[in-house]
């Protein structure tokens, strides 16, 4: 029989991703506009990669978790459909933006 | 050991390639039949990619630096400046992906046709995105080369 209801989780981590993947490159822009913020970054693990990484995925642990507690812990009502395209909305924004900083901002 | 750690990386990467293509033709064909199996593979393709992860950004932080150097002083210093940290950054992106694949292929994707739909979204992205990050290594490693093949004998 067909359902089309997702599970919890599958939504508050497809949000997470999406939002994650344009955090991740606004990081990359700010990092790279700032040299204090990169050198702050450094000094926090010894390279501003592993700062940037560890935030992203812990980020990504935290928003996916956090988006699962409203609706009395049901997490939020998106469609599946309307899911996908804010997941593919967000991975493409997040690759333009990065694509595009390193073609024409910097 | 470096050219270990280095091939390891594609290795690992071209693994998790492979399985996204693989996953992609299974959901296509979801049934009750190989529902243990796509999650299976979706476990090992973000499995495959924190190991590719891990031992690419091993290299990046420790052994990068001089390639980097031979880089910048050669013909090809776009091979850093635009395909390097490009691929530093969209292979977060990629990581991510894959965290997710598992999450989203726990669904019942017999069942459930916009979960199906969602995990073939997922794994073609995947595997596009792997695809081009793979594509930037071989430009890289191109532009170790042509900065070597520069240099005076």
């Amino acid at each position: 029989m067909e359902t089309n209801s997702l599970s919890k989780y599958t939504v508050s981590f497809g949000l997470s991703l999406a939002l994650c993947s344009v955090v991740n490159a606004m990081l990359v822009v700010i990092k790279e506009k700032s040299p204090a913020v990169q050198s702050s970054m450094q000094k926090m693990t010894g390279h501003h990669w592993i700062t940037h990484s560890a935030f992203i995925v812990l980020l990504f642990l935290l928003c996916g978790w956090l988006f699962a507690l409203p609706n009395s812990g049901r997490g939020p009502q998106v469609a599946a459909v309307k899911l996908a395209r804010i997941v593919a909305a967000g991975v493409i924004l997040g690759g333009l933006i990065i694509m595009g900083f390193y073609l024409f901002a910097d | 050991m470096t050219e270990i750690i280095l091939m390891a990386h594609v290795l690992f990467g071209v693994g998790c390639l492979l399985a996204a293509v693989w996953l992609f033709v299974d959901v296509l064909n979801a049934s009750e039949a190989n529902l243990l199996r796509i999650r299976r593979v979706s476990l090992a393709v973000a499995g495959l990619m924190w190991v590719a992860f891990i031992v690419a950004g091993y290299f990046y932080v420790v052994d990068y630096r001089a390639d980097k150097s031979i880089i910048l002083k050669g013909p090809w210093p776009f091979a850093h400046n635009f395909f390097m940290e490009t691929k530093e950054h969209l292979v977060i992106m990629l990581l991510l992906m894959t965290t997710y694949l598992p999450i989203a292929a726990a669904n019942n994707l017999a069942a459930n046709k916009d979960a199906r739909r969602l995990v073939l979204l997922l794994t073609a992205g995947i595997a596009l995105l792997a695809l081009l990050v793979e594509g930037h290594g071989a430009i890289i490693a191109n532009g170790v080369k042509m900065g070597l093949l520069a240099q005076p004998h």
